[in-house]
C-alpha cells in the first residue's frame, strides 16, 4: 500500500501538475514540434521566472490540440498554444476551427525545410519519395524540378505520375531506414534533422532547400543554412528559367505558410501575460546560451517577435489568392490525392 | 559517485514502474521529463538513469504478471499465460526465480553482445528491408493466432478485430478521419495503454474480485527459497527454451519499431511448438512456458538499443521516449559523432550490466514480499491497482473522454473473456495493424507482390508462417487455455 501512494506521489510530482504555465502541443511526445517546445520551455522559463510545463495533445493532422485550445483553453491567461507547419497547411486546406488571426502572436521562428538525394540514382529519371504530414511542398518543389516548365498545371499530373513514386503510410523514422537502404532515393528534413540523418550517409547529396521567406519584402531568399541550394536557383541551374507558373504559385503559399509558421507561440488576444511573455522570449533570443540551445535542435534561424510576427502574417495573407488557393487544392486532391477542401473565407479575411 | 548513485536510483524507480501493473519502462520514462533538469549539466547521469530503469522495469515487470495475472508493461502478457496459473498452484516463488534468471541470463548474453560490439553492426541494420518486415509481421499473426490459442478461428477474429481498432484514426492515404464514429479523441487512434489495461487487466481483477473469498493462503517462506532455487534449476534444465527466447528477442528488438509484445508471443509461441506431450498443459502453469517468453525479456531490451543507437530510429516504442530525452540533454543518437564517443558506450554498457544484475538480486529478495501479495486479501490491493489502471489509462489527454474510453476498453474486455476470444490476439493485431496498414502500403508502391517470397530473409519468415497456420490447423495438441 505505502509503494502504491509512493508511486501515485512521485508520478503526480513528476507529470507536473504544480506548474505555472503551461503549452499546448499538438502532437504526441517525441515528435518534432514537442521536442522543440520541451526545449524552448526551458529556455523562456529561466527569463520568465515561473515554470511552463508541456502538455500534449495529439489528434488527427496535429488538428484537434489547436481546436481545443482554440475552444477551451485560450481563456486561460497561462495557457501557451505551439502551432507548427502541419497546422498552418491544415488552416489552408482543412475545415479547423482556429484562426491565426484572433490571437496575439508570441514569436515564432522563420524556418525551413531541406531536400537531398542519392547519389547512386538520378532524381531526374525517378524520384521515390515518401509522403507525409506537411510534405505537400516538398512533393510539389521536386516535381517542378523534375519535370520543368510545362504549359499548364494539369500537364503536372501526367508528369508526375510518370516520375514520381509517392510512397505512403512512412513514419519519419521510416523514412529515413528507407532512405538509408536506397529503397527511397529522395527525402526531407529539417536543417538540424538533415545534419543528423542524411548527411551522414556517404550516398547522400544536397538537392535544394526551399529558402526562407523575407518578412518584410515577403520574396522568398536563400536559406542562410544552405546559401547555394535555394530551390529557384536549382531550377534555373537545370532548366534555364526561374521557376513561375500556376503550380509554383501555389506551392509558394502553401510553402511559406508550412515554414513561416512552422514552430510558432500563441496566446489570446486578451492575455494579460502578453507583455510579460513578449519581454521573456526577447531575453531569451539575446542570450548567446538560450540561443544556442534552441539551434541546436533547429540550425540557425531567425526570429521573429510579438507584433513582427503580424506583419509577417499580412505578408503570408498577401499570398492567399482565389486562383492559388484553388490550384493548391486541385493538386492535393487530384495529383497526390490527400483530403482538402477550398475555403473561400480564407480570401474574406485576407483582406 | 554520482554514477553509483544514479545507477541505483534507476534501477529503484524502474523496478517500480516495472511492479506497477501495466506501467512499465515506457511510462516510467515519460515522467523523465518532469525532473530532466537535474541531468542537464551532466548528460552522461541521464544514459545510466534511462538504461537502468529500462532494465529494472523489464525485470520488475514480470511480478506484476505472474503474482497478480496483470501484465506489467506490454512486453510482458505472455508472461502471465503460464506464470498466474502457477501462483495459483502455489509455485509463485518458483515462476519468479524461473523468470528472473531466464531473464537475466538471457539480458546478460544479448547485452555484452550488443552493447560491447554495438559500434560495428551499422551494416546488420539495412539488410532488413521492407518484406523482411511485412514478414515478421505476418509471422507475428500466425503465432498468435495459431500456436497460441486454443480456438485459433476466434483467435482470427479476435486479431481481425483488434486490427480494425488499430486502423481508427486517419487514413494513411488520403489523410481522411477513418472508422472514429465522428468523435474527434479518437483522431489520433485508439491508445494503447486504455486497451491493455481494459481489455486484458481489468477483466482478470473483476473476477479474481468475484472469486475474492475463494482466495488460499500459500507459501511459506522456507518453501519460498526452495522454490527460487527450483526456479534456478528450471532455467538451467530447460536452457534451450530460455535461450531460443532470447535469440527470438534480439532479432524483433533489431528490428525497428517492434516492441516486446510481438517478442514475447513469437517466444511463447514457439516454446508451445516445441515441447509437445507436456506432464502440465501450457495455460496451466508450465514453468517452461514462463522461461520461454522470460527468455525475450531483456534481450529484446538490449537489441532495441542497435537501430535506436546507430541511427536514432527507435528499436522499440520506449526507445522514442529516449530519443527524445537524450536529445533534450544534448545527445544525439544517431550521429557519427556519438558513434566516436567511448565514454557514451561506457555508460551504456554499464549501466545496462551493473543494472541487471542489481535488478537481480532485488528481485530475488523481492520474491518474499510479492509472493505474501498473494496471502493479503484481494480488496487490500484491487482498489489501489484499480486507481492505478484508471490513472495510467487516462493520461492521454487527462479530459473525460480518456474515462469512457477506458470504460468501452474494459467492456470490451469482459465480453471477450466470456466469450472466449482471444484478447491477446486482439492486443497484438492492435498494437500492430497500423505498421501492418503503411508496410503493405509501402511494399506495393515500391515492390512486386513476388519479391517477399524470393528474397532469402523474407522468404524464410514466410516459410515460418505457413508451417505455423499448418501447425496450429492440424497438429497442434498442445493447446493452451488463455483467452
Amino acid at each position: 500500500m505505502f509503494k502504491t501512494i509512493l508511486a501515485i506521489f512521485i508520478l503526480c510530482i513528476s507529470t507536473s501538475v504544480l506548474a505555472d504555465f503551461r503549452m499546448i502541443v499538438p502532437q504526441q511526445v517525441g515528435g518534432g514540434t514537442d521536442i522543440w517546445a520541451r526545449i524552448v520551455a526551458k529556455e523562456l522559463e529561466k527569463k520568465l521566472g515561473e515554470r511552463i510545463i508541456v502538455e500534449n495533445i495529439p489528434g488527427i493532422n496535429d488538428i484537434p490540440g489547436f481546436n481545443r485550445w482554440h475552444n477551451e483553453l485560450r481563456k486561460d491567461p497561462k495557457t501557451i498554444m505551439v502551432a507548427h507547419g502541419g497546422n498552418a497547411e491544415s488552416f489552408l486546406l482543412h475545415k479547423v476551427d482556429y484562426n491565426y488571426r484572433e490571437y496575439a502572436p508570441i514569436g515564432l521562428q522563420n524556418l525551413t525545410i531541406v531536400v537531398g538525394h542519392r547519389t547512386d540514382s538520378d532524381p531526374f529519371k525517378q524520384v521515390r519519395f515518401s509522403a507525409g504530414s506537411g510534405m505537400n511542398p516538398d512533393v510539389m518543389a521536386i516535381t517542378m524540378l523534375v519535370c520543368g516548365p510545362l504549359p499548364s498545371i494539369e500537364n503536372y499530373e501526367k508528369c508526375f505520375n510518370e516520375k514520381v513514386t509517392y510512397v505512403k503510410g512512412m513514419r519519419g523514422n521510416e523514412r529515413r531506414l528507407a532512405y538509408m537502404r536506397g529503397e527511397l532515393n529522395v527525402t526531407r528534413e529539417t536543417t538540424a534533422a538533415y545534419y543528423k540523418h542524411p548527411r551522414q550517409l556517404k550516398e547522400n547529396t544536397e538537392w535544394f532547400s526551399h529558402g526562407i521567406i523575407d518578412i518584410e519584402t515577403g520574396k522568398i531568399i536563400a536559406d542562410p543554412n544552405f546559401p547555394g541550394f535555394h530551390f529557384n536557383q536549382i531550377y534555373k541551374n537545370k532548366w534555364g528559367v526561374e521557376p513561375s507558373g500556376e503550380l509554383y504559385d501555389a506551392y509558394r503559399l502553401v510553402k511559406n505558410f508550412r515554414d513561416v509558421l512552422q514552430k510558432s507561440l500563441w496566446v489570446d488576444k486578451n492575455n494579460p501575460n502578453r507583455d510579460r511573455l513578449i519581454k521573456a522570449m526577447i531575453d531569451m533570443i539575446k542570450d548567446p546560451e538560450s540561443i544556442a540551445a534552441i539551434e541546436n535542435d533547429t540550425g540557425k534561424y531567425q526570429w521573429i517577435v510579438g507584433n513582427d510576427v503580424n506583419k509577417a502574417l499580412s505578408s503570408l495573407d498577401g499570398q492567399i489568392t482565389e486562383k492559388a488557393l484553388k490550384n493548391l487544392v486541385w493538386w492535393t486532391t487530384t495529383v497526390i490525392k490527400q483530403d482538402a477542401i477550398y475555403k473561400e473565407e480564407l480570401l474574406k479575411k485576407a483582406k | 559517485m554520482s554514477e553509483i548513485l544514479f545507477l541505483v536510483l534507476g534501477t529503484l524507480y524502474g523496478f517500480l514502474f516495472g511492479v506497477i501493473p501495466v506501467a512499465g519502462a515506457g511510462v516510467g520514462l515519460i515522467t523523465i521529463f518532469g525532473f530532466l533538469d537535474i541531468f542537464r549539466t551532466e548528460p552522461y547521469l541521464l544514459v545510466i538513469f534511462t538504461t537502468s530503469l529500462v532494465v529494472a522495469a523489464a525485470i520488475g515487470d514480470s511480478f506484476a504478471s505472474i503474482v497478480m495475472n496483470i501484465p506489467g508493461g506490454s512486453g510482458s502478457a505472455a508472461t502471465m499465460v503460464d506464470g498466474f496459473p502457477m501462483t495459483q498452484r502455489g509455485e509463485a516463488a518458483r515462476a519468479l526465480g524461473a523468470a528472473l534468471s531466464t531473464s537475466t541470463v538471457n539480458g546478460l548474453i544479448w547485452g555484452c553482445l550488443v552493447f560491447l560490439f554495438l559500434p560495428f553492426y551499422a551494416t546488420i541494420i539495412l539488410k532488413v528491408g521492407i518484406p523482411e518486415i511485412l514478414a515478421f509481421l505476418l509471422l507475428a499473426f500466425a503465432s498468435v493466432c495459431f500456436i497460441n490459442n486454443s480456438y485459433w478461428f476466434r483467435g482470427i477474429l479476435a486479431l481481425c478485430l483488434g486490427v480494425i481498432l488499430g486502423l481508427v484514426g486517419q487514413d494513411p492515404i488520403s489523410g481522411i478521419e477513418r472508422w472514429t464514429l465522428g468523435w474527434t479523441y479518437l483522431g489520433n487512434g485508439v491508445q494503447l495503454v486504455p486497451l491493455m489495461a481494459g481489455v486484458l487487466a481489468v477483466p482478470e481483477l473483476l473476477e479474481a474480485y468475484k472469486n475474492r473469498h475463494a482466495h488460499q493462503r500459500i507459501l511459506g517462506i522456507k518453501t519460498e527459497w526452495q522454490q527460487i532455487w527450483q526456479g534456478f534449476s528450471d532455467s538451467w534444465k530447460y536452457r534451450l527454451d530460455g535461450l531460443r527466447g532470447g535469440l527470438i528477442g534480439a532479432i524483433v528488438g533489431i528490428i525497428p519499431g517492434i516492441g516486446g509484445t510481438v517478442a514475447d508471443w513469437i517466444a511463447y509461441g514457439q516454446t508451445v511448438a516445441l515441447n509437445k506431450k507436456e506432464k502440465i498443459d501450457f495455460g496451466d502453469g508450465n514453468v517452461k512456458g514462463v522461461i520461454g517468453c522470460e527468455g525475450a525479456n531483456n534481450a529484446q531490451k538490449a537489441t532495441a538499443y542497435v537501430p535506436t543507437v546507430l541511427f536514432g530510429i527507435p528499436g522499440a516504442p520506449f526507445e522514442v521516449i529516449i530519443i527524445a530525452l537524450f536529445l533534450l540533454v544534448g545527445i544525439e543518437l544517431g550521429s557519427p559523432s556519438l558513434l566516436t564517443d567511448l565514454s557514451f558506450f561506457d555508460h551504456l554498457a554499464g549501466s545496462y550490466m551493473w543494472s541487471l544484475l542489481l535488478s537481480f538480486i532485488i528481485g530475488i529478495f523481492f520474491i518474499r514480499y510479492a509472493v505474501r501479495v498473494t496471502n493479503l486479501p484481494f480488496i487490500w490491493y484491487f482498489w489501489p491497482i484499480m486507481l492505478l489502471l484508471l490513472w495510467t489509462s487516462v493520461q492521454y489527454t487527462g479530459y473525460w473522454e480518456d474515462y469512457i474510453f477506458f470504460f468501452l476498453c474494459c467492456m470490451l474486455g469482459i465480453i471477450l473473456r466470456k466469450f472466449k476470444f482471444s484478447r491477446a490476439a486482439l492486443v497484438v493485431g492492435f498494437a500492430l495493424a497500423d505498421r501492418l496498414e503503411s508496410t503493405t502500403l509501402q511494399y506495393f508502391t515500391l515492390y512486386e507482390y513476388i519479391d517477399i517470397f524470393t528474397r532469402p530473409i523474407s522468404g524464410s519468415l514466410m516459410a515460418l508462417a505457413f508451417v505455423a497456420i499448418i501447425y496450429g490447423v492440424f497438429f497442434n495438441k498442445t493447446r493452451i487455455k488463455y483467452v
